[in-house]
């Protein structure tokens, strides 16, 4: 089994920071907005407002680093196998012969982090699109091509 | 061969210069009425200049876009060119087609037209539609693209027999392909033709027609009175709330009026706007039961007028199928396009004893369904068995259940919903003058019953060469996918299925049903049962690909 680059961490954890600055932003207009609304007593110190914000940014790295653990990936004889998820674990198998195409992508933050993800489609439900993130750009393209040529190897007649 | 290049109906000329017509009619009168309330020069009369000069360009951009839309049959695609300032031209191979749909509206019935749709897996949209060609028309197309295909096929399969013939020499014979991956269509074609030496193109051709006036189209299955009165009766679709939506935005004054009036004698308010806390609620209650009622009439009302006179049947490997009142709808499910086969029934139906049968493809239909159609909407519970037994070769599944774990999880899954009932009573009860909120609390007594009945449904087999999975109590789907079906297979355990010891496996097809019914998922299994069944999906896809690569074990069309 294969793990994820340790930089993937970074991301996720930048990710729960982002999260958590956009729950701070709610908390703020929701104070200073809900009293005009609605006639309820709605006042919170900014202490505790505070708190709740550090704690969802501290559950953000956890899960963040918690992740990171679980993510494993391996190319097996008929299929690429994957294993991940915190909250509810995953155990996907994309049998090589599905393979429609693979793609490799990075957005900014990744692009700043030196990772890349590599993006498997399959004929299957759109939104099941399997994406493993945080390779590094070589590994990400060396993956690509042995999916690709397994892909090809294994490929079926009529596959939908 | 060179292809003819066909024209839509000339009917579409005019169909489309008056669309395209009011479409350049209004739009300076939109563009003049906002930009006279923001500016002062502009002024509104200028809409009787521009309006006119905006038809007119509507109309000439509807006859340029009916003169410039083509269509042809060629020998490998059916090619659709059309765009006024961009041409866009578009070959779709026949290998790829997963149904051509024909429906016929009112008037179109009345004018001898139809629309002819052809879809395939690809994109969330309909790969081509013709709008409007001649009824005769869209029959010869949806019967000679139906040949083309099954065509297509024969060659293909006649390649693998020479191919496994050859044995040894196709290994090498891959490895030193030019262009390896891309061309295997290709280098069937080749091989095929090699294959029958003496034999011309048109020679082929000329057998393939005959071939295809001999074999009629054959019935299968046609929906008898009594069963659609029924399937109108016994089924439920959400969609025709939006019906009722529908009409009370169009009349909603007479409707309030009329709620009012039956409310009254059971205790309702006199008017709106007078009412005591009580009436309201009984008021409400009234409403409620009202628009239950309406909605389930419109809905029969659809299912009557959408499934009217059902016909399904055969042509040669594909199922054609015709149905409607109104507005007749006809279209082709090539068989070896099947993703998978659902049997469908609620409650009602099961007390009753019947089932519908469904066949699930890629592809995306006219309705929201997708490419899925209703093969068999209504008949006899052991009948639609039987269909669904003969159409992919199953054998009679013997369902397993999850552990009875798995109904403890529901009772608590259902006991927290109870709870969120009761606590949204007692809310209610604290800023509104409800009294008694803790009589909410009776949904308690609904729990156990809830939870055993989605226990009881809950059913998979794991067969020699498909998969069941039965779920669901109001609307229960059986669905049967043949391993070579599978696209992906997952086990997925939540924290909570963690604790206990279970799992779910999801296994993806490419059925576009998906969408709207969820990924087929065997629920709440022991771990070891989920990883079994896991690999047993996996091995068997590799092994049903090895056995369909030797013989072309499809699904059997004449399922009844």
């Amino acid at each position: 089994m294969e793990s994820l680059h340790p930089r993937i961490r970074l991301l996720w954890i930048a990710r729960s920071a982002l999260a958590a600055v956009l729950l701070a932003v709610a908390l703020v207009a929701l104070e200073q907005w809900l009293p005009a609304l609605l006639p309820v007593d709605f006042a919170v110190p900014p202490a505790a407002m505070a708190a709740g914000v550090a704690v969802a940014f501290g559950l953000g790295i956890i899960y963040a680093v918690r992740l990171y653990q679980v993510w494993q990936f391996e190319l097996q004889d008929d299929a690429l196998y994957l294993e991940r998820g915190v909250v509810t674990f995953v155990e996907t198998a994309v049998p090589f012969v599905r393979v429609q195409h693979v793609d490799t992508q990075f957005g900014p933050v990744e692009r700043v982090l030196g990772l890349s993800s590599v993006v498997v489609y399959t004929a299957g439900s759109r939104n099941a699109d399997v994406r493993i993130p945080g390779l590094t750009p070589d590994r990400a393209r060396s993956l690509q091509n042995t999916l690709r040529e397994l892909a090809v190897e294994s490929e079926a007649e009529d596959a939908v | 061969m060179p292809s003819e290049m066909n024209r839509l109906h000339s009917f579409s000329a005019v169909a489309m210069a008056l669309q395209r017509g009011v479409t350049g009619l209004s739009m300076p009168f939109f563009f003049v009425m906002i930009l006279s309330s923001l500016f002062d020069f502009v002024d509104v009369g200028w809409t009787f200049v521009l309006a006119p000069i905006g038809f007119v360009a509507g109309v000439g951009y509807g006859l340029a876009y009916y003169y410039r839309f083509t269509y042809a049959i060629t020998d490998d695609t059916f090619d659709v060119t059309s765009g006024v300032f961009s041409q866009r031209s578009r070959e779709i191979p026949y290998g790829r087609i997963q149904n051509v749909d024909v429906a016929r509206g009112v008037l179109q019935r009345v004018l001898g037209l139809a629309v002819v749709s052809i879809e395939t897996a690809g994109g969330g949209e309909t790969e081509a539609t013709l709008r409007f060609v001649s009824e005769a028309e869209a029959n010869r197309l949806q019967r000679d693209i139906r040949r083309r295909t099954a065509a297509v096929k024969q060659r293909r399969r006649e390649a693998d027999s020479a191919e496994a013939g050859a044995g040894t020499a196709t290994d090498t014979g891959t490895d030193s392909d030019p262009s390896p991956g891309s061309s295997p269509a290709r280098a069937d074609d080749t091989t095929a033709a090699a294959s029958e030496p003496g034999q011309t193109p048109s020679a082929d051709r000329t057998r393939e027609e005959t071939q295809y006036a001999d074999s009629r189209r054959k019935q299968l299955f046609a929906l008898e009175p009594r069963e659609l009165l029924l399937y109108s009766l016994s089924s439920f679709r959400p969609a025709a709330g939006a019906g009722l939506l529908f009409l009370f935005a169009v009349a909603s004054d007479p409707i309030l009026d009329y709620l009012i009036a039956v409310a009254q004698p059971f205790g309702g308010p006199a008017a709106l706007e007078s009412g005591s806390v009580g009436s309201y609620g009984i008021l409400t209650l009234v409403s409620m039961i009202n628009a239950i009622a309406v909605t389930y009439v419109l809905n029969a009302g659809y299912t009557f007028i959408a499934y009217y006179d059902f016909q399904l049947g055969r042509a040669d490997e594909d199922f054609v199928y015709e149905r409607g009142l109104f507005q007749r709808y006809s279209g082709s499910v090539p068989a070896d396009k099947i993703q998978a086969v659902t049997i469908t029934d609620n409650p009602l139906q099961r007390l009753l004893g019947y089932a519908g049968l469904w066949v699930e493809t890629a592809g995306y239909g006219p309705e929201s369904s997708g490419g899925s159609q209703s093969a068999v909407p209504l008949a006899d519970t052991s009948r639609i068995r039987r269909f669904a037994e003969n159409l992919t070769g199953v054998e009679p599944p013997q369902f397993r259940r999850p552990p009875t774990l798995a109904r403890r999880r529901y009772l608590v899954r259902y006991a927290i919903v109870a709870a969120v009932i009761v606590a949204i009573a007692f809310g209610l009860a604290q800023v509104s003058a409800l009294e008694r909120w803790y009589v909410a609390a009776i949904v308690f007594a609904a729990v156990p019953p809830a939870a055993h009945l989605k226990y009881v449904h809950l059913g998979y087999f794991v067969g020699e060469d498909h998969l069941v999975i039965r779920t669901g109590f109001w609307k229960r789907r059986t669905t049967v996918i043949p391993y070579y079906r599978i696209q992906t297979v997952s086990t997925r355990r939540s924290i909570f299925q963690r604790r206990l010891g279970l799992a779910s496996v999801a296994v993806d097809t490419a059925s576009s049903r998906t969408f709207s019914w969820g990924t087929p998922t065997i629920y709440d299994i022991d771990l070891e049962d989920a990883r079994r069944v896991h690999d047993r999906s996996r091995e068997n896809l590799q092994v049903a690909l090895r056995d369909r690569a030797r013989d072309d074990l499809g699904l059997s069309v004449d399922f009844t």
